[in-house]
């Protein structure tokens, strides 16, 4: 038993310095990019063109960021958190991806098992994704006029909410009280304010917030159930 | 220096080999990670099949919406090329994030839209860093932060986080991803209601059909793969529902 939790306990401070050491040189190498791009065009950035872009729309991603990363790294545990957010799509796959994956093989947040299975997921999920992408930009010629026929221009449009209704039923058949305070409170929302459909993703942390809120009144109240 | 050449020279193999390389050391990343965990999970004796199920779901999971992020490397190539929108989708971007940005960039460096047609090497190199640095946060948060976070989440008394006790946590991020869900079906039925006009009832109802349709084929694949030997359909079942819904969106043809 002390050997299984020494391996874990080395497992989890490699996994901080590889994921840090990762992070670093992606960002580097994303950051590099465009000037090794700009050398071999022969033109270097505009770097006050891009402070004046920065400030229109980067503070709003800015604040974006931090929010998810503030919501999704308990989410996803330390290995699973360090590789979604070097690869990105979190909300549109990685998230619903890991939670997937966690609920299917009944992992808890926080245990050891969901940190296994979080790096699991979210690690194939990107090389699927890198695959799919290396093999679709290979193919981009003869596959260009199929993905953008009119006739599946809705389909792939429609990805996300097809996605959210399969996972929707998922969670909502488990937790219908909960679920039904939340969307109806959004849907409301949504329905006399029109115009915050552009910052949904900046609507899920009060629509969070308020199923938070009632999970954690339901954990108090099953608490005191159990001691009586 | 006209629009084609300078697109000619963004798809070109110098540029593909500065993409491809990123690509190709965040893919290794992946690999190393996925290794890890999975020897991890042997040596904590955790079920293989369990983890094979979780594998085999995930990838099956991410087809799909990959080819989604396929169309955005299609739709950006137009003005910036194969090569740059293949990296920023493969690694850190987003779909919903890229154009957006661009189109931002593009202002910024004062085209007038974002296009192949009046694009020029600083307009795409300026671009190209704006992309990057707007969506950084998220990797430097977690490179600065992710250790003491997760360790002040599991308290005072369990410092760390692969041992702790699953407690309210486990309720609070099935609670967290029901309040993502219900912001995004709140958003596809306010865009129904309201989109065209306060309760004109005129907006698009393709994503509220899309999302009905999937959640009724999840609704049916739940209920299959609970029977016997049926288990094996429970990897599948997100895949195939949300096919259904793209299916039922390319029907309803909006």
């Amino acid at each position: 038993m002390e050997k299984k939790q020494e391996y874990l306990d080395q497992y989890m401070n490699r996994t901080h310095q590889l994921g840090r050491l990762a992070s670093v040189l992606t960002l580097a190498m994303l950051l590099g990019a465009p000037f090794l791009i700009g050398a071999y065009l022969g033109a270097m950035p505009d770097l006050a063109a891009a402070a004046r872009g920065f400030v229109s729309v980067g503070l709003v991603w800015t604040v974006s960021s931090v929010v998810e990363f503030l919501v999704y790294t308990p989410m996803l545990g330390a290995g699973g958190s360090y590789l979604a957010f070097i690869t990105g799509n979190l909300i549109n796959m990685k998230i619903p991806c890991a939670i997937n994956a966690r609920d299917m093989v009944k992992a808890k947040s926080g245990t050891r098992e969901n940190e296994i299975i979080s790096t699991l997921t979210i690690a194939t999920s990107s090389l699927v994704t890198i695959l799919v992408l290396a093999v679709g930009v290979a193919l981009l010629t003869p596959l260009r006029p199929v993905l953008q026929s009119p006739r599946l221009a809705p389909a792939f449009a429609n990805v996300v909410p097809a996605l959210f209704g399969a996972m929707g039923y998922r969670y909502y058949r488990k937790n219908l009280r909960l679920a039904a305070v939340p969307l109806i409170v959004m849907s409301l929302l949504f329905i006399f304010a029109p115009g915050l459909t552009g910052s949904t993703s900046m609507m899920i942390l009060p629509s969070g917030a308020i199923a938070i809120g009632l999970a954690w009144m339901d954990y108090r109240r099953h608490r005191k159930e159990g001691r009586a | 220096m006209n629009g084609e050449s300078i697109l000619e020279r963004l798809s070109s193999g110098p540029v593909y080999a500065i993409c491809g390389g990123v690509i190709l050391f965040v893919a290794a990343v992946c690999v190393i990670f996925w290794v890890r965990a999975w020897k991890a999970g042997i040596a904590i004796g955790m079920d293989r099949t369990r983890m094979k199920r979780a594998v085999t779901a995930s990838a099956s999971f991410s087809i799909l919406p990959s080819v989604g992020i396929l169309l955005g490397v299609i739709a950006l190539s137009g003005s910036l090329g194969v090569p740059w929108p293949w990296l920023r989708l493969s690694v850190i971007g987003a779909l919903h994030y890229e154009t957006q940005v661009a189109a931002v960039a593009a202002e910024a460096v004062g085209l007038p839209e974002l296009s192949g047609s009046g694009m020029t090497a600083q307009a795409f190199a300026t671009i190209a860093l704006l992309m990057s640095v707007c969506i950084m946060w998220g990797m430097i948060l977690s490179a600065l932060f992710n250790r003491r976070y997760l360790n002040r989440l599991s308290g005072p008394g369990e410092k760390k986080p692969g041992q702790r006790k699953p407690g309210f946590g486990d309720a609070a991020m099935s609670a967290m991803f029901i309040g993502m869900v219900s912001a995004y079906l709140g958003s596809y039925l306010g865009e129904f209601v309201s989109g065209q006009g306060r309760f004109a009832f005129r907006g698009s109802w393709t994503p509220l059909a899309a999302a009905a349709v999937s959640a009724a084929a999840m609704a049916i694949l739940t209920r299959l793969s609970a029977k016997k030997g049926m288990a094996w359909l429970d990897s599948f079942s997100i895949a195939a529902s949300m096919l259904m819904g793209m299916f039922a969106a390319a029907l309803i043809g909006k």
